[in-house]
């Protein structure tokens, strides 16, 4: 296993996915419309902007833990990297240069990072495949429509996606030349801060570092010995840590001391210290062993450090609100969710939901490829285990394959866990999909060339682009004419293997979650509705409201209420779980009959009900 | 050894597999816009029911979810789809309008005749107006009804009754029996959801402790199915919490006591219960309609009591 560095052609094309990618999200952001969780970042981000004012005015003042609370406080539940950038983009394009409206200058940050995903998922396809395969993952992954749709929002998991594969590309780019581990702890650093996904990634990676640095150590006693040093040092460092956790009582006093002088940062220290110095003793005898584990060292090292610098908010109790976000998502709710006919409301979930979703959600032109392309590769590593099947392999798997196949089932396997909440979609998994990206367009590459040796026997002058092109529009042309359909209402996109929208409401689906499909209705009501009517836009968060009107998409009359009973019109968006509150408005309103709706393909997304006069 | 060469054509075969998948997709996509009704086929069928449908009849649909017709179909039928509608008896109701879309991915017409026809029969000959068909079904589940007590709640007597038989009134102010004590002891009919199925149905919370909430009603009459059909609402009928107490709800025969009917909810059970008496022949009687928990948490019920005659069966 080995890093390439991307040739200039390489550096030039991903540079223009990226740009492609941003501007494709720029120019259609503004029909899509804010989801639960959107409006919380937006009002998270501008408190946060807001201390970064006070940081300019009144330094001394920003730094007390009581401007500190003031400002971050709010949404710590989840880290402050993303919602720090949408909170300074707004500060400069809406609220300094106004060149956007408010929204768009939330997003602006998300869209940088999701465009890394194409970019990225090109340089490491066609390092490991070939062009005509990361070219394939790039727009692949674009014409997902939930995935294009959570790169419209300023949220967190598709930069998170993109972060999970930045620190990937930098682990394996660590292989061939050692800063590029150094950047690996970086990136490891800005994943984490940019949602606890990333934490993963060190168990996902450092096998394949020991793997690495036990193979090329064979045959180097030096290098082995300082190997094992490394190895032990860590060792040593996690046994210590958890006699500290056994002799001070257990996790609330080892919280409690862990303070900046005490035995838990020593060992922090001691680590960082320790894993320098055998990397630098290493460095002298062995280059590819020490590149294998610089990723280690500074992922442990730096990943801590940069959480911690990033977010004021655990400056001052960095160990105490560490540990209350970690608790937080150690026990996240569990929210109701449609599946198959059934609402699932508690854990034990169905082991297979999250392959099931994703069957019946990414376009099937493009989840056949990654299955294709998945079973391909975990077919060569079964059939190039044993003797007898070794040579029907041409290839043997190679280790940057198998980091690649890894990080294609982990995320998909940490959330089949049954006890892990369902909800939100698909989003939870979108690392995952990234890499099943890269493999799609393995298989697809393969099969053009196979198709290209055959054809050229005939035709010797052919080039490659006549078969790959033709191949590339069949394959991606249903995709993208699923997208434009259902666009901009992402979370009901269903495949053509769920049958499209209709398909999965019979199959008792989720028809839609995060009530951002609201739009499809306020044009209707800025239209119809009496002046100052009451408005009761269900499962819109009252943030979201606010945005509405703010981004000049409600009329500032209107007045949002809590419940049909208060309301004059109610849009009532359909959950199943959520069955009684339309029926609320029936009682309310005295009739059951609509007066205009969201239908999707014919499925019933946000259903409006007006008051009739005189009730 | 050389790998076989079926091997080596893989990767051809994966592409004709990739490139097959792919055009079927895309015919999917060319195909759906045509079995999607447009606003003038729903008109239609709208035209239509207004014409012909009867007082008592009912409109089913077909993908259960189809409820964009309910923009259309004329308000004073009464329109069924929610998940389960396939398999409800439509009692109330003698004619049933089916309105399906068939063409639609995934409909399984077959599978929904098969849940749906059993004791019913097609009237005339179904019409399409676009990919929506509207059949008119004789609907032999169809129970008369000679009492309802959603219908006839105003004249009850409402009270809180105590175990050892005092009462305390529950006022009519002109909606609502209401009840001395929380906000929530009443009695109206109200909509609510019972695992899904929208209900028009008598609310009455439980009060909690020993004490009932009953609802009196005259003139039931003699020689008829007394029913008792009632549940838990929406999200609070799943909760397993081990605080939550059954409900009991039930109906008495007021001048004797006799218990009639009783059904118990526990926590977690869903959905709408339903008991049924036949009552004697004889002079109408007077019924209390009652419920009780001893938490009253989340107890929230709503039922209804009605006095049916047979199912009527296909002609």
């Amino acid at each position: 296993m080995m890093g390439r560095a991307p040739t200039r052609d390489e550096k030039w094309l991903a540079w223009a996915l990226w740009v492609l990618a941003f501007v494709a999200l720029l120019l259609t952001e503004s029909a899509v419309g804010f989801t639960r969780d959107e409006s919380v970042y937006f009002a998270a981000a501008e408190g946060y902007a807001s201390w970064f004012r006070l940081l300019f005015h009144s330094p001394t003042q920003a730094f007390t833990d009581a401007a500190i609370v003031r400002a971050w406080d709010y949404n710590h539940e989840h880290p402050a990297l993303m919602k720090t950038l949408f909170g300074l983009s707004h500060l400069l394009f809406h609220d300094g240069l106004e060149w956007t409206r408010s929204a768009t200058a939330f997003r602006l940050p998300a869209f940088a990072f999701a465009a890394l995903i194409p970019a990225l998922s090109f340089l490491f396809g066609s390092a490991l495949y070939g062009r005509t395969a990361g070219l394939f993952a790039a727009l692949a992954f674009m014409l997902v429509p939930r995935q294009y749709f959570n790169s419209e929002l300023a949220c967190f998991d598709v930069p998170v996606a993109a972060m999970w594969l930045l620190v990937v590309y930098c682990f394996w780019r660590a292989l061939e030349d050692v800063k590029w581990g150094v950047w690996c702890g970086v990136a490891f650093g800005l994943a984490i801060a940019t949602k606890h996904n990333a934490l993963f990634l060190p168990f996902v990676l450092t096998p394949f570092a020991l793997w690495r640095a036990w193979t090329a150590s064979e045959g180097r006693p030096e290098a082995r010995t300082w190997l094992l040093r490394f190895v032990g040092l860590f060792a040593a460092v996690a046994v210590l840590y958890g006699w500290l956790l056994v002799s001070l009582g257990g996790g609330e006093d080892f919280q409690k001391k862990f303070l900046l002088l005490s035995p838990h940062t020593l060992l922090f220290v001691g680590l960082a210290a320790g894993g320098a110095w055998v990397l630098n003793g290493l460095k002298k005898v062995d280059g590819p062993v020490t590149r294998a584990l610089v990723p280690v060292l500074a992922m442990a090292v730096l990943g801590p450090v940069i959480f911690y610098l990033h977010w004021p908010y655990l400056w001052h109790e960095p160990v105490e609100r560490t540990a209350w976000y970690l608790a937080f998502h150690a026990k996240h709710n569990h929210y109701a969710w449609f599946y198959l006919g059934t609402l699932l409301r508690e854990p034990p979930f169905p082991l297979t939901y999250v392959v099931v979703k994703t069957a019946l959600t990414v376009p099937t032109s493009l989840f056949v490829p990654m299955v294709t392309g998945l079973g391909a590769l975990a077919a060569r590593a079964v059939l190039g285990l044993f003797a007898r099947t070794r040579a029907w392999v041409a290839r043997p798997v190679t280790l940057t394959e198998a980091l690649v196949g890894v990080n294609a089932v982990t995320s998909i396997l940490i959330i089949s866990h049954p006890q892990v909440p369902h909800f939100g979609g698909v989003k939870h998994w979108f690392p995952s999909m990234v890499f099943l990206g890269i493999l799609a367009g393995a298989a697809v590459a393969r099969g053009c060339a196979a198709l290209w040796d055959v054809l050229k026997a005939k035709r010797p002058a052919l080039p490659f682009a006549v078969v790959a092109a033709p191949v590339f529009v069949v394959l991606l042309v249903p995709a993208l004419v699923y997208s434009v359909r259902v666009f901009p209402y992402g979370t009901a996109a269903y495949s053509e293997l769920a049958g499209g929208l209709p398909g999965a409401a019979t199959l008792g689906m989720q028809r839609q979650f995060w009530s951002s499909h609201v739009t499809g209705v306020l044009p209707w009501i800025n239209e119809h509705a009496k002046p100052g009517a009451r408005l009761f836009l269900h499962e819109v968060h009252s943030g979201s409201f606010r945005d509405y009107q703010r981004n000049g998409m409600l009329r500032n009359d209107l007045r949002p209420v809590g419940s049909p009973f208060d309301a004059d019109i109610v849009a009532y968006q359909y959950h199943q779980e959520f069955r009684e509150q339309e029926f609320q408005t029936w009682q309310a309103f005295g009739t059951r009959t609509p007066v205009t709706g969201l239908y999707l393909d014919e499925t019933p997304q946000v259903i409006v009900y007006v008051r009739p006069e005189g009730r | 050894m050389r790998s076989p060469s079926f091997l080596r054509a893989l990767p051809l075969v994966e592409l004709g597999g990739l490139v097959l998948v792919a055009l079927l997709c895309l015919v999917f996509h060319l195909r759906l816009p045509g079995h999607l009704p447009s606003e003038g086929d729903y008109r239609a069928v709208a035209e239509r029911l207004k014409a012909e449908a009867r007082p008592g009849d009912a409109v089913l649909l077909f993908p259960w979810w189809t409820e964009h017709a309910r923009l259309f179909v004329p308000p004073d039928v009464p329109v069924y789809g929610y998940l389960g509608s396939d398999r409800d008896d439509l009692s109330a109701h003698p004619r049933i309008w089916v309105l399906g879309q068939p063409e639609l991915p995934r409909s399984d017409e077959d599978g929904f005749l098969a849940t749906f026809l059993p004791e019913r029969r097609v009237v005339g000959t179904p019409v399409h107006e676009g990919p929506l068909s509207l059949a008119l079904y004789e609907n032999g589940r169809y129970r008369p009804r000679r009492f309802t007590a959603s219908d006839a709640y105003a004249k009850a007597r409402v009270y809180l009754e105590a175990q050892d038989g005092t009462r305390r009134d529950c006022p009519f102010d002109g909606q609502a029996h209401r009840c001395p004590g929380p906000n929530y002891l009443y009695v109206a009919p109200e909509w609510h959801e019972l695992f899904y199925e929208p209900r028009r149905c008598l609310w009455m919370h439980a009060p909690g402790g020993p004490q009932r909430l009953v609802a009196e009603f005259d003139g039931i009459p003699g020689g008829v199915g007394l029913r008792l059909e009632g549940g838990i609402i929406w999200e609070q009928a799943h909760l397993k919490d081990a605080r939550l107490t059954p409900a009991y709800l039930g109906v008495d025969d007021a001048r004797s006591g006799v218990r009639l009917l009783e059904v118990v909810v526990p926590p977690g059970l869903e959905g709408v219960q339903k008991a049924e008496v036949r009552l004697p022949e004889g002079e109408p009687r007077t019924v209390k309609v009652w419920v009780q928990s001893d938490n009253a948490d989340r107890r929230q019920v709503c039922l209804d009591v009605l006095a049916v005659e047979p199912a009527v069966g296909v002609r």
